[in-house]
C-alpha cells in the first residue's frame, strides 16, 4: 500500500509543484542571507581600512597633544556576524553590527543608526526563517486539508473502508508520505545552507534544525487534528487558512501592540537630554566640582589635576565629557531594562504561539535578536571604558603622541554566546503537537466508520 | 445594462450571505478588530504626541535658561528635536516604526535621527503591526474573497445560472450586480470604523490647525472604497471564469499570497541589487574625504582658509585679523559650516535618490498590484511614508544649519577679535539672544505634494476599475453557463 500511496503522490502534479515552490523560495532566501553576509563583511573590511587611514591621518596632523588627537580618533567594535545570521537576519538589518566611537562621551555615540531604506525594513527580509514560518505551513495545509475529504468527495472513501481493515493506518500512511516529502525539502535546504553559507555544525545550527523540524511537525499535527473532524474540504481549508492568518499575522501583531503599550520607552528621549545637559552645562560651571566628581569615579586618577591658573585642560575637558555619560546613567539603564522587559514578555507569551516562538528562537540561535544587540551595546560600554582607562593617564600626563604604537589599534571584535535552554525551546512544540494528536485520535476513533 | 436588474442581483448576494450564521460572526470579528486597532492606534498616537510635546517643551526651556555665554558654545549645546507624528498616522502606521524619533542638532555635524520604535523592539515587530491600514489592506481582502469566490460558480453548479441567463439577465448585469452586492457586504465591516476614525479626527485639536487633514481623510476613504470595489469585481470575475468553487478560491488565495507577500519581497531583492545604497561608514567617509580636501575651519593655517584670510585683510585694508570689524573666528566658522553643510546635503540628496529609486521599483509594481497601490496611498495620506519622513529630515537639517549660522553671526557681531578664548568673560553674550532664536516647528507636506508623489498608485486604482469595466463588458461571450 505504501508503494501505491507514494505512486499516487508522485503522479499528482499539484503536490510536486508545492514542493518545488518551497524549494525555490528556500534557495532565494538562502541567497538573500548570503548577500546580507557579504555586505556585512564588506562593511567590516572597509571600516577596518578607514580606521587605519583615520588614525594615520590624525597622528600625522594632530600630533602635538594626546588630548586633541583622541578628540578625533575613532575605534571600532564589531558585533561578530557568524554565517548562521544568514538564516535569520532578525534585527540585524535595524541595529548596526559595528560601532565607531571616540573616547568622548558614549551616550551621544552609541545610539547612532545605520543608513537603511525604511521601506525595506518595513517589508522585511525573506530569509530562510521567513520561508519556514510562513510558506511551509501553507504548503502543508495545501497537502493535507483534503486528506480524508477528497476520498469522500471523489467517492473513493467506501472503497477505502471496504478494502482496508485499518483506515486510520491508511490515513496515517497517506499523511506520512506528505510529511516525509516536506521534511526532505526542509533537510535538503538546510544541507544546502550548511555548505552555501558555510555554517559550522555547532549547537546553534543543530537546535535551528530541531526547531524547524518541530515547527513543521506542529503544523502537520494541526492539519491532522482538523482533518479528524471529518468535515468537507472547503470547511477544512477555511479553518486551516484562518489558523494560518491568526498565527502568522493577527496574534503576533496584537501581542506586539500589547508589549509596546505595556512598556512605553520615554527613556529613549530622556537619555538624550540628560547626557547633553550633563556634558554641555559643565562649560558654564566651576571646574572644581566636575573634577572632584571625576576623581571620585576614578580614584586612580587623583594624581592628575587641573592647573589652577589655566582656563582649559584636557583633564577638565574629558571630565566634562564623562559627566554626560554619568548624568544619563539612570535613564540609559532604564532604557536597556525596558527593552529587556519587552523581550522577556514576548518570549514568555510567545511560548504558546508556535510562529512567534519559532521566530524568536531562530533569531536567538542566529545571533540576531535584540538580546544579542544589547549584549553588544554592553560590550561597547566596556570597550569604551577600557579605551578611556588606557588613554586617560597618557592624556593627563601629556605623553607624546609618537610614544604610542598606533598601528596596533585595529578593529576589535565581540562575540556573544547565547545560552540555549533546549527544554524551553522544544517543550512547547511537544506539548502543543501532542495535544493536537491526542484530540485527533479521539475524533478518529469515534468516527471510525463514518461515511 | 439595467440598473434595476443589478440592484436585484446585488440584493440577492446581500440577503444570501447574511443568512449564513458565520457572516454575523465574521462581520462582528472584523468590526471589533478594526475598532480595537483604531482605538489602540489612536491611544498610542495620543501618548506619543504628549511625550513629544512635553520633551520638546523641556528642550526649549533648557535652551532659553542657558546663562550668558559664548555663542559657539551654544552652537555645540545645540538643540534636540523629537519627531512629531502626523495627526492621521494612527490610521496607518506605515514606516513610522522604522524611522527615527530623536535627533541631536549641533554645529559642524549631522547626527542620525535615532530611536526608531524598531530599534527598541524585538522580532515580534517584524510580523507586522496591527493598524486599521494593515487590516484593510491585508486581512479584509481575504474576507471579500471568501464571500465572493462561489458567487458565480455555485450558481453554475446548482444549475441556477442557466435559469438566470434565460430570464434575461445579461452576464454584465450579473457580474456587476454580484460585485456591487459583495461591495455592500464589505462595507458592513469597515464603515463603522471609518465613522469612528472621523469622530476621532473631529475631537483632535490638531485637525483644526490643518484643515487639509479632513481632505486627506476623505481621499483616503474614497481610495479604500475603490480598493474594495476592485477586490469585489476581482472575486466575482475570477468566480465567473472558474470551473469550480475550489479553483476559484485557490486562484483568489494564490492572488493574495503573490501580491501581499511574494511580490513586495521580490521587488525588494531586485531593488537592493539594482540600486546599491551606501552603508553609514561609506557615506561618512565619502563626506569626510571631501571635507578634508576643502580644508579645516578649525585650523588657522589651512590653505583654503588662509586664502580667505588674505582676501579679507586686503578688502578691509588691515594687516591683522584682530583689526577686522567683525569676529574673524566666527566668519571662518560660518564659511566652514556652509561648506560642510553643502557637502553633506549633496551626499544626502544622492542617498535619498537611491532610496527613491529602490522604492519606485516597488511603486512601479502598483499598476499590477492593487495591494501595493493602496498601501502606498494609505501611507502617503496618513503621513507615514518616506517623503513625509524625508520632509522632516530636511527641516531638521535646515534648522540645524540656521542655528549654527545664527550663532556664528552672533559671534561675528558681538565677540571682539581680542578675546583669548571662549572662557573669557568678554566672550559672553547675553542670554536674551537664546530666547530670540525661534523654536523648531515641524511643517507637514501639503496635500498636493503628497498626491503628486503617489500619482502612479492613484492612476493604478483608477485603471483597475476601468480595466475591469472593459473586461466585463467584452467578456460575456467567453463565459460558460454550465
Amino acid at each position: 500500500m505504501v508503494a501505491l500511496l507514494i505512486k499516487n503522490f508522485i503522479r499528482s502534479k499539484g503536490l510536486l509543484v508545492g514542493l518545488a515552490i518551497l524549494f525555490i523560495s528556500g534557495i532565494i532566501s538562502l541567497n538573500i542571507g548570503k548577500q546580507f553576509l557579504e555586505k556585512n563583511e564588506k562593511i567590516i573590511q572597509k571600516t577596518s581600512h578607514f580606521q587605519k587611514e583615520n588614525i594615520d591621518r590624525y597622528v600625522q596632523y594632530m600630533n602635538k597633544e594626546m588630548g586633541l588627537l583622541l578628540y578625533y580618533v575613532r575605534f571600532g567594535l564589531v558585533n561578530e556576524t557568524p554565517n548562521i545570521v544568514g538564516l535569520s537576519i532578525g534585527q540585524r538589518d535595524i541595529n548596526p553590527s559595528l560601532h565607531n566611537v571616540t573616547i568622548r562621551n558614549l551616550e551621544e555615540q552609541k545610539y547612532t543608526t545605520d543608513l537603511m531604506n525604511p521601506m525595506y525594513q518595513l517589508i522585511g527580509n525573506m530569509d530562510l526563517s521567513f520561508v519556514i514560518i510562513y510558506f511551509f505551513p501553507l504548503i502543508i495545509i495545501a497537502f493535507g486539508f483534503n486528506l480524508v475529504s477528497e476520498e469522500k468527495e471523489e467517492g473513493t472513501w467506501s472503497l477505502v473502508l471496504s478494502q482496508t481493515a485499518n483506515t486510520q493506518k491508511m490515513l496515517r500512511l497517506k499523511a506520512g508520505v506528505r510529511y516525509v516529502s516536506i521534511l526532505s525539502v526542509l533537510f535538503l535546504l538546510l544541507l544546502i545552507a550548511k555548505f552555501y553559507l558555510s555554517i559550522p555544525f555547532d549547537i546553534y545550527f543543530t537546535v535551528y534544525i530541531l526547531t524547524a523540524f518541530f515547527y513543521i511537525s506542529f503544523w502537520f499535527s494541526l492539519v491532522w487534528l482538523v482533518v479528524s473532524f471529518h468535515k468537507n474540504s472547503s470547511q477544512n481549508a477555511l479553518i486551516l487558512l484562518t489558523s494560518w492568518i491568526t498565527l502568522t499575522i493577527i496574534v503576533p501583531a496584537l501581542m506586539n501592540a500589547l508589549v509596546i503599550q505595556l512598556y512605553p520607552i520615554p527613556e529613549a528621549f530622556s537619555t538624550v537630554l540628560d547626557s547633553r545637559d550633563g556634558y554641555h552645562s559643565q562649560w558654564d560651571k566651576a571646574k572644581e566640582p566636575t573634577i572632584e566628581k571625576f576623581h571620585q569615579l576614578y580614584p586612580q586618577l587623583v594624581k592628575y589635576n587641573h592647573p589652577k591658573d589655566k582656563d582649559f585642560s584636557w583633564l577638565w575637558y574629558y571630565a566634562m565629557q564623562q559627566m554626560g555619560d554619568e548624568t544619563a546613567v539612570a535613564s540609559s539603564k532604564k532604557l536597556k531594562e525596558k527593552i529587556k522587559q519587552r523581550e522577556n514578555l514576548s518570549k514568555k507569551l510567545g511560548l504558546w504561539v508556535p510562529t512567534i516562538h519559532t521566530q524568536l528562537t531562530m533569531n536567538t540561535l542566529c545571533f540576531s535578536d535584540i538580546t544579542n544587540y544589547l549584549a553588544f551595546i554592553e560590550a561597547l560600554e566596556r570597550f569604551h571604558e577600557q579605551k578611556r582607562m588606557y588613554f586617560y593617564p597618557k592624556i593627563f600626563s601629556d605623553t607624546p603622541v609618537s610614544s604610542e604604537k598606533w598601528d596596533t589599534f585595529s578593529l576589535a571584535y565581540f562575540k556573544n554566546q547565547p545560552v540555549i535552554n533546549l527544554y524551553m525551546v522544544l517543550l512547547p512544540y511537544l506539548i502543543i503537537s501532542t495535544l493536537c494528536l491526542l484530540w485527533a485520535n479521539i475524533n478518529f476513533n469515534r468516527k471510525k466508520y463514518n461515511l | 445594462m439595467k440598473k434595476r436588474t443589478i440592484q436585484i442581483v446585488a440584493k440577492q448576494v446581500w440577503v444570501h450571505t447574511l443568512k449564513n450564521k458565520s457572516s454575523f460572526w465574521l462581520i462582528s470579528f472584523f468590526n471589533i478588530l478594526l475598532c480595537f486597532a483604531l482605538i489602540s492606534g489612536y491611544y498610542h498616537h495620543y501618548n506619543q504626541q504628549k511625550t513629544v510635546k512635553a520633551y520638546s517643551h523641556d528642550v526649549r526651556e533648557r535652551w532659553e535658561s542657558n546663562p550668558d555665554k559664548h555663542p559657539h558654545r551654544m552652537a555645540h549645546y545645540g538643540y534636540v528635536v523629537f519627531r512629531e507624528k502626523f495627526p492621521l498616522s494612527f490610521f496607518d502606521f506605515g514606516m513610522d516604526s522604522y524611522v527615527g524619533n530623536v535627533v541631536f542638532l549641533e554645529a559642524h555635524k549631522q547626527n542620525t535621527i535615532n530611536f526608531s520604535e524598531a530599534s527598541l523592539s524585538n522580532g515580534l515587530l517584524r510580523f507586522g503591526e496591527i493598524s486599521v491600514g494593515m487590516i484593510l489592506q491585508l486581512l479584509l481582502p481575504l474576507l471579500v474573497f471568501f464571500w465572493g469566490f462561489g458567487l458565480i460558480t455555485e450558481e453554475r453548479q446548482h444549475g441556477t445560472l442557466r435559469i438566470l441567463l434565460t430570464q434575461g439577465v445579461s452576464w454584465q448585469e450579473l457580474i456587476i450586480g454580484k460585485a456591487v452586492g459583495l461591495f455592500y457586504l464589505s462595507l458592513t465591516t469597515y464603515l463603522p470604523c471609518f465613522l469612528l476614525a472621523f469622530v476621532f479626527l473631529l475631537l483632535d485639536a490638531s485637525t483644526y490647525h490643518n484643515v487639509e487633514i479632513i481632505g486627506r481623510f476623505l481621499i483616503l476613504i474614497i481610495s479604500y472604497l475603490s480598493y474594495f470595489f476592485i477586490l469585489s469585481l476581482l472575486a466575482v470575475y475570477v468566480s465567473s471564469r472558474s470551473k469550480s468553487s475550489k479553483t476559484s478560491l485557490v486562484s483568489l488565495i494564490g492572488f493574495w499570497l503573490f501580491f501581499a507577500l511574494i511580490l513586495p519581497k521580490v521587488s525588494q531583492v531586485a531593488g537592493k541589487n539594482l540600486f546599491i545604497s551606501p552603508s553609514k561608514i561609506e557615506f561618512d567617509t565619502a563626506i569626510e574625504q571631501e571635507l578634508i580636501e576643502q580644508g579645516d575651519s578649525h585650523n588657522p593655517n589651512d590653505p583654503h582658509f588662509k586664502k580667505i584670510k588674505d582676501s579679507l585683510l586686503k578688502a578691509y585694508h588691515v594687516d591683522s585679523t584682530h583689526k577686522l570689524p567683525f569676529n574673524y573666528g566666527g566668519y571662518i566658522m560660518r564659511e566652514g559650516e556652509r561648506l560642510s553643510a553643502e557637502t553633506y546635503q549633496k551626499h544626502q540628496i544622492k542617498l535619498i535618490q537611491v532610496y527613491q529609486k529602490q522604492q519606485n521599483l516597488i511603486r512601479l509594481t502598483a499598476p499590477l498590484n492593487p495591494l501595493i497601490a493602496i498601501k502606498n496611498i494609505s501611507m502617503a495620506l496618513s503621513g507615514t511614508d518616506y517623503i513625509a519622513y524625508n520632509n522632516f529630515q530636511n527641516q531638521v537639517e535646515t534648522y540645524r544649519y540656521h542655528l549654527a549660522q545664527t550663532m556664528n553671526e552672533l559671534q561675528m557681531k558681538y565677540i571682539s577679535n581680542r578675546v583669548k578664548n571662549s572662557a573669557d568673560k568678554n566672550a559672553r553674550i547675553e542670554k536674551k539672544h537664546w530666547e530670540e532664536f525661534p523654536d523648531f516647528k515641524a511643517e507637514f507636506l501639503p496635500l498636493r505634494a503628497v498626491f503628486m508623489n503617489e500619482i502612479i498608485s492613484f492612476l493604478s486604482l483608477i485603471s483597475w476599475i476601468i480595466g475591469f469595466w472593459l473586461l466585463i463588458k467584452y467578456s460575456g461571450k467567453h463565459l460558460k453557463a454550465f
